[in-house]
Formats: structure tokens, sequence, C-alpha cells
């Protein structure tokens, strides 16, 4: 059942679109608003000398794109992807929503936490049956409309979508799972993500994006990811994004952050064509917590541009960003890290980290980290390292036996593994370490286990009571190594 | 017939710079040989050069072990000929533990003296079969962490990751005890040790020790040999091996340096320095 398809973004698209999902006035209004802005905002460019993922973007046929004016009640997805889907954490998942193309097609939601009064839906729902959560959260102060050309067009186009209301003092364990799933070449695809997670709660909440179509035709995927956590709340975002290597990807993430909330955004960004991201924390309130943990494995020619930004403007609030990647082939992978510390912001700790790997000669990776600083009671430090692998760490690995790709290996896996570690939701992490695996070159099926299986911690009995332990205080003699032949 | 390592005439270069200037040594199963010399002899390159480092390049002569010319071999195809390095500085890998370590190092080990194809790995190359089941690694660690005096927090540390330098060197000597190497060089095994760690490292050694394990044991000073018997004791210098003999050569090097043994400069043909 093939959707209805329209091209070429305008004015009167933007209505058409709005009429045929029979919206109510403000949605129009909204949309035709952010039309405006699009059509007036200029095209983000990049900075002279960087490695110009925004100009790629800049470049980018929109108007050759088509999308669906109507979201589609009837669309499935394929039995295969399904199936798997409603296999995945089942028992263990507070709630499951699968987005396929332009429509939301499967909602399904804990009966416990729906009689606690959790809403868990497709956002075209919730703006017809929660419009006042809808129109005081959508992109107004999270992810503004105006933010940039991007988010304007996104605002106008957007489809399908999700909405996650926790109400106040519900603390849920089980994650809730949301899959993006695209098959259509030539698509746009415009998803929002709204949680709001009120006063003294707690939830998890997991974000896959993938796609399968065959063929050069590119498609976009845009996604708008927005959390508030009101006053006490925990949140934890995890973003697995496998999309295609024919397929250009585009997101904008940001959480905003009341009075002693925290927020951790996870991000693994494996596939796409090119990847604009930009990821932020809003410490607004007292005493918030904002983390940011990130790795990302591109190849072929892959390009991607990564922005992140933690925004302090309340007292005492606490920020840290820790990115790994790996680069290979001829990817290239800009990341900018911003700590921004406003005037007031005082007992601020603040923390970026950024560190790349280059497996080969012609992959490229630019890291600027960067601090704007208003207030001077603040700690905030950053650092980014750039390189390839030690090849005294490789021969180190061979001279064990171990042959010099699987060396490679199992350098990169240490080297994502203490981000890793930092993933809260098990299935993910292990999802993750495979989808690594399955990059990385000249593996066979074995060896997703075999990292799965390096993580395993040994106890042996009958060793710790004949155990004498060395001083391990005792200065490494790295500091004094001197060449010696 | 015990397995021989056979160094013929041996040249190496790094950048271009000659370090070897032709060593003939044979180490043979169950034989332990020190190797001793100044700071700049060649030690810790002909190490390297064993294993097959390449960042040295050998310009001359030929590497034997069990028979068979290795000098083109990869240094993990050398290690699975049961060829060992214990490194000066061993290098850390952090996210991988050291029993995770020490098992797939085992099965690579256990695979045998066989060229790999390009992207070929030696592990777990049977479907999901791992080389080396759960309980019968248990069983071989057990052995040796007792026999080495080795606790379960210290195997379970990413491997070298923020170890002391007795951590390092106990870590090399736990690999060597499992993967039960029948010529293992050890690369100043007693630097960077305090006198404590030094006894605990030395007996460990000791302990390995017997007709099925041949060591070269490069050292810079004689204290390690006050724990360890050599059977023969070799001074290198400048890229030579100098002068060879047995144990009380050692305490011979203790008592009056390394000058006595710098070659001449007719015998050299070259400025030797040190």
């Amino acid at each position: 059942m093939p959707e209805t398809l329209l091209s070429g973004f305008s004015r009167s698209a933007v209505e058409e679109l709005s009429r045929r999902k029979g919206e109510p006035a403000w949605m129009l209004e909204k949309r035709l608003q952010a039309w405006e802005i699009f059509e007036k905002t200029p095209t983000p460019l990049g900075r002279r000398g960087d490695l110009g993922t925004l100009r790629m973007f800049a470049n980018f046929r929109f108007q050759d794109l088509k999308f669906s004016p109507t979201s589609d009640a009837n669309a499935s997805l394929p039995t295969s992807i399904s199936h798997s889907l409603e296999q995945a954490l089942v028992n263990q998942r507070s709630g499951l929503v699968v987005q396929h193309n332009s429509s939301v097609v499967h909602i399904e939601l804990n009966e416990e936490l729906k009689k606690q009064g959790v809403i868990l839906t497709d956002l075209e729902t919730a703006v017809r049956e929660h419009p006042e959560l809808v129109q005081q959260h959508f992109m107004t102060n999270c992810v503004p409309v105006d933010s940039d050309k991007y988010t304007a067009l996104h605002a106008a186009f957007w489809s399908g979508g999700i909405f996650l209301y926790v109400p106040k003092g519900v603390e849920i364990e089980n994650p809730f799972l949301t899959q993006i799933w695209l098959d259509e070449p030539g698509l746009a695809l415009f998803a929002p993500t709204l949680i709001i997670a009120d006063e003294l709660s707690s939830v998890r909440f997991v974000q896959g994006l993938d796609s399968a179509y065959e063929g050069e035709q590119a498609s976009l995927v845009h996604t708008v990811v927005e959390v508030y956590a009101k006053s006490a709340a925990r949140v934890e975002f995890s973003n697995l994004q496998d999309l295609g290597q024919n397929v250009w990807h585009i997101t904008h993430k940001n959480a905003v952050q009341e009075k002693d909330g925290s927020v951790t955004w996870v991000l693994a960004d494996l596939g796409s064509k090119v990847m604009l991201s930009n990821i932020g924390v809003d410490l607004v309130g007292d005493g918030t917590a904002g983390e940011l943990v990130g790795v990302f494995f591109t190849d072929h020619d892959q390009r991607y541009a990564i922005k992140t930004l933690s925004h302090h403007t309340a007292l005492n609030t606490n920020s840290e960003t820790l990115v790994h990647g790996v680069l290979t082939d001829e990817a290239r992978v800009e990341f900018d890290g911003m700590i921004r510390i406003d005037p007031g912001a005082q007992y601020t700790n603040a923390f970026l980290a950024d560190h790349t790997l280059l497996l080969s000669d012609d992959c490229r990776a630019e890291s600027i980290p960067g601090l704007e600083i208003g207030a001077d009671e603040v700690s905030a430090s950053h650092g980014a390292t750039t390189g390839k692998i030690d090849e005294e760490q490789l021969f180190y690995l061979m001279v064990r036996g171990i042959s010099k790709d699987e060396a490679e290996r199992i350098i990169v896996q240490g080297f994502f593994e203490p981000v890793l570690q930092r993933i809260p939701v098990e299935n993910l992490r292990v999802r993750l370490r495979r989808s690594i695996i399955q990059r990385m070159r000249g593996s066979y099926e074995s060896e997703a286990d075999t990292w799965v299986d390096a993580q395993e911690r040994w106890e042996i009995e009958d060793v710790d009571e004949y155990a004498i332990s060395l001083d391990s205080s005792t200065a490494s003699d790295d500091e004094i190594k001197l060449t010696e032949y | 017939m015990g397995s021989e390592l056979i160094i013929k005439n041996l040249h190496a270069n790094i950048e271009g710079k000659p370090i070897l200037r032709g060593v003939d040594l044979v180490v043979k199963q169950g034989e332990i040989h020190a190797l001793m010399g100044p700071n700049g002899s060649g030690k810790s390159t002909l190490a390297n050069v064993i294993m097959g480092n390449p960042k040295y390049e050998v310009t001359d002569g030929e590497i034997w072990f069990k028979g068979e010319n290795i000098l083109e071999y990869s240094p993990d195809r050398r290690a699975r000929m049961r060829l060992f390095l214990a490194f000066q500085y061993p290098m850390s890998v952090p996210g991988v533990s050291v029993a995770n370590f020490l098992r797939r190092s085992l099965e690579a080990v256990h695979e045998g003296n066989k060229p790999l194809e390009e992207g070929e790995n030696p592990t777990g190359k049977v479907g999901k079969k791992r080389g080396i089941p759960p309980g019968e690694f248990r069983k071989l660690l057990q052995e040796k962490m007792r026999l080495l005096k080795v606790d379960n927090s210290f195997i379970n540390r990413s491997i070298n990751d923020g170890f002391s330098g007795g951590e390092k060197k106990r870590a090399e000597i736990l690999q060597m005890a499992l993967l039960q190497p029948e010529i293992a060089v050890m690369d100043e095994t007693d630097s960077g040790l305090d006198i404590d760690a030094l006894k605990i490292v030395s007996e460990s050694v000791n302990a390995l020790t017997g007709p099925e394990l041949g060591i070269l044991l490069i050292t810079h000073y004689q204290r390690m040999l006050n724990y360890i018997t050599p059977d023969l004791v070799h001074v290198m210098f400048n890229g030579r091996i100098v002068k060879s003999g047995g144990k009380e050569l050692a305490l011979e090097l203790e008592e009056k340096g390394y000058e006595w043994l710098k070659p001449s400069e007719e015998e050299n043909g070259e400025a030797a320095h040190a």
C-alpha cells in the first residue's frame, strides 16, 4: 500500500499536508510560521576551512525529495522487522512505538503505566488529544523552530512523531523502545519526539533509526528530539542510528532541565551518508546535571558534523560530555563541542572530552572544543585527542599470537569500551557492540560474541588466599622510559 | 630433540642506523641464557628482532626456530610457534581485561604454526565455537594464578592500564606461564622493580623453568641473577656478543663493569660507544 507522495516543499504543500491530516488551526499556523522562517533563514555554511559537511547539505537537492501528506493508517512493517521489534526486550519494556516512513504503525504501552497516567502516543494524536501539552512544549523553547533553517523545515513538514508524558512522581525502570524505519527511496522524513517528564519522575527511552532500500537515491531523515525534565526528574535517552549509507540525516536534540533534574544522552552513530547532529543540554534549573555520552564509527565516504552544547545558566550545575569515535576509509568527522557558562551560573562543573581513532590514511577528523565562561566560580575543562593505532601496541598484541586484523579490532573495542560501559540499557550495549563489530573489516560471525564475552568477568576459585599483591601505588616506570637499543 | 633458537650473523638497523652488527647465539629448550651488556649495546633490539618488530630492518643474517627460518614470519606466527617475548615496556590495552586477553591469546597460540590468510583470524574460526572452553580455561588459569600468587582483581583489570612497574612485569610472566612457550626472551624483566617485587617476579620465573622452557634473560644488572641461575652468560657490546661464559661471568661483570670487555678499535673496525 504505497503512500500518496507529494514532491516539492512550498507554502501550499504545508497547507495541503495540514488539511489532509485534519489538524487544528493552531498547528497549521505553527507550520506556516515555520515555513516563513525557513524561507527567510540563510542556509548554514560552516566555517572557512572546515571539512565541508554543512556545505554538502547546502548543495543537497531538498526539492527532489517526496513527502507524505497523510499518515497511512494501514501502513505496516515487513513481517520480519515487526517480529524482531516485537520480540525486543519483551516483558522488559514499558512501551513500544514504531514509525514506518511517515506513519506511526505500532503503539503499545504497559497497562499498569497507562493506569498511572503515562501517555505514549504518536504526536499527531497528541496534537488532537493533548493540545495544551503540545502547544506549550513542541518546538518552543527546547528546540525552537528558528534554531536554524533545517529545524524550520522540520516544523513545517513533520509527520508521525512520538509523544511521551510521564506524570509527577512516576518512576519507570524498564525502557520505552521506539523505532524509526525508512524503506522509501527519495523520501523526506521529519520525525519529532517529545518527552515530558514531570516532577520527580524518571524514565528511560531508546530510539533506533534504521533504513532498508537499495540504490543510490537519497532519502532524508530529520529527527528533532525534545526532552523536558521538570523538577527533580531523571531522563535517559539512548539513540542508535544505523541508517543506510544512501540516507542523509539531520538531528537536533536538546534537553531543558528544571531544578535538580538530570538528563543523559547516549548517542551511537554508525550509519547514514552525511549527518548533521546537534545535541544539547540546557541547564536552566539550579542543581541540574546533564550528561552526553557518544560513540561513532564511520567508514567509506561518510561525513559527520557533530555539535554539542552544554549550556549552564543556573547555580550548581554539572555537565559531562564524552565522545569516542573511530574513522576509517575516507570518512570525515567534524566535532564541535561547546561548554557555555552564563554570567551568574556559579559553582558550575563542566567537562568535555572527545577522542578519535583514525584507522586509515585517508580519513580526517577535526575537533574543536570550546569554552565560553561568564561566571568566575566554575570548574571547566576540555580535551581532545586524534591519533592512529599505536604500532607498538599492535606489535604487543601480535607477539601474543593474535593476527594484525584482530589486534586492530581488539584495540578498537577497548577504545570504545569506557563509553559503552556508561550505556545504561544492557540490551542496547550488546546491540551496539555487535553493530560495531559488523562494521569492522574482515570479521566473521563468531566475533560479535567474542566481544560480548571479552567483557566477561572471571572469578577463579581458591586463588585469592594465596595471592601476594604488588604495590600498585608504586609509580610506573613509564615516565622514565628511554629509547634503549 | 628440543626446540632451538639459532641466530646467525644477525645485522639489524633502526631508521637506517645499524644496531646489531653480527650476532651469533643458540638457545635450546631447557637452557637459561643471560644476555648482559651496557645500555645501547643492542640487547633490546635483539629481543625485538627475534619477534619480528617491523620497526627494525634486518639487513643480514638468519634466525632459525624449530628448523625453520622465521625471518619472514609475522610476529603472531612466531608466537604461535611458541616463541615468547616478555616486554621491557608492556603496552596497555584499555578496555580489555587481562583474563579475556589471555584466553584469546591462548586460543591463538593453540592454533600453532601456520601462515594466516589476509584477514584470517586464528581464534574462534569454527562457527561460534571457541577454541578453548571456559571450563578448561578456568582450570588452567587457576593453576597459573596459584603458581604466581595472583588474585582475581588482577586478572579482571584492563591489561597494563594503570599498572605499576611491578604489576606490568607480573602480567608478562602470567602470560608466559599460560602460553607455555618453548623459548622465551625476557627483556629487562628486572627493570623498574623494587627489591620485593623483584623477588616475587624472579620466584615466578623460577617456578616456570624446566626442561620444556628455554630462556634468554636480558638484563643490565646482575641482581636478577641472584635469584635465577643461568647456564650461560653472554656479554653484548656494540651490536655483537663479545664474550660468553658460565654464571661466574656475571659476578665478574658486577665487580669489574663492562669497560674491560670493550672491543679495541682494530677489532671492531668502528668506534664503539656506550
